[in-house]
């Protein structure tokens, strides 16, 4: 089994980051696709078959909580797993995103806790 | 309060480069700040219970590995200027997004802008005091300044919780 995923960063350094993580994690990955903003996101959403999303909050154009909202409104992507790593340091914030269903990792975060939190949500098994 | 934003700022900015860029750094208190001229330079605003800049400084000559430690690449090949301006945004974006609530507590909600990076004769153009500073040695010959600039007084708030993560 492998996992398609899209990962919605606006810093390539981050989104590679966190592929790395992915890989050195052990987590199956089919096809990977990467977007900069939310916009981009729902479009390769709507272009490719994805079974994780991972997206940053703070972004130009759409930010990631708008992004969440916009796969909440679509039935086609609603059941979608959503991980939300990001700087945001509000537990306000954090609550809001988590009460949407999404997973959060604050950054900065060790490779360990992305493999652990995956493997817990995609039921592949294997962590911590 | 001051003495404790330093101290915070010190111990983020000491974490986020250790944790990011699998780089030490050491506090250099007594150095004169890096001249802006010589470093690539971001920054980042910010607004919510107080407004203000947070500005990141770094050694030219230490980008490079900083990136290429951050994207996982090996030491032979070579980073783009695009790649190092991104990853000195992502540090200062982390090292913010740490900060903030680390002063003013997990409660308080803050606008976060999108980082960029400026020109070394930008840097006087900032709206703000000087808050706090963090001086660092990063690598054999490297620096790292990051600057607080805050707008006005920052209210009352709650001591600052110095052991959270």
């Amino acid at each position: 089994m492998s996992i398609n995923v899209l990962i919605v960063d606006d810093s390539g350094v981050m989104r590679a980051m966190i592929l790395k993580s992915m890989r050195m994690g052990g987590i199956p990955l089919g096809e990977i696709h990467q977007a900069g903003n939310g916009e981009e996101g729902l479009a390769a959403l709507k272009e490719h078959k994805v079974d994780l999303v991972i997206v940053d909050i703070n972004m130009p154009v759409m930010n990631g909580e708008e992004m969440i909202d916009h796969m909440h409104d679509d039935p086609e992507f609603q059941k979608i797993p959503i991980v939300v790593i990001s700087t945001e340091g509000s537990e306000v914030r954090q609550n809001r995103l988590m009460e949407k269903g999404a997973v959060f990792i604050q950054k900065p975060f060790p490779p360990k806790k992305i493999r652990d939190t995956l493997k817990g949500i995609l039921d592949i098994g294997g962590g911590k | 309060m001051i003495q404790a934003i330093n101290d915070i700022l010190y111990r983020i900015a000491e974490e986020v480069l250790e944790k990011i860029a699998f780089i030490f750094s050491f506090p250099e208190k007594d150095r004169v700040p890096i001249p802006f001229e010589s470093a690539v330079v971001a920054s980042v605003s910010f607004s919510g219970l107080f407004d203000g800049v947070l500005l990141m400084a770094v050694s030219q000559q230490v980008l490079p590995e900083l990136t290429g430690n951050m994207l996982g690449i090996d030491m032979d090949e070579e980073t783009s200027m695009e790649e190092q301006h991104d990853a000195l945004k992502e540090l200062i974006n982390v090292i913010c997004g740490n900060l903030l609530p680390a002063i003013a507590g997990k409660q308080m909600i803050f606008n976060v802008e999108t980082p960029q990076v400026i020109e070394a004769s930008s840097v006087s153009d900032l709206e703000g005091e000087l808050a706090a500073i963090a001086k660092l040695s990063i690598e054999d010959s490297g620096h790292c300044d990051i600057l607080f600039y805050v707008k006005g007084e920052i209210p009352e708030i709650p001591p600052p919780d110095m052991g959270e993560e």
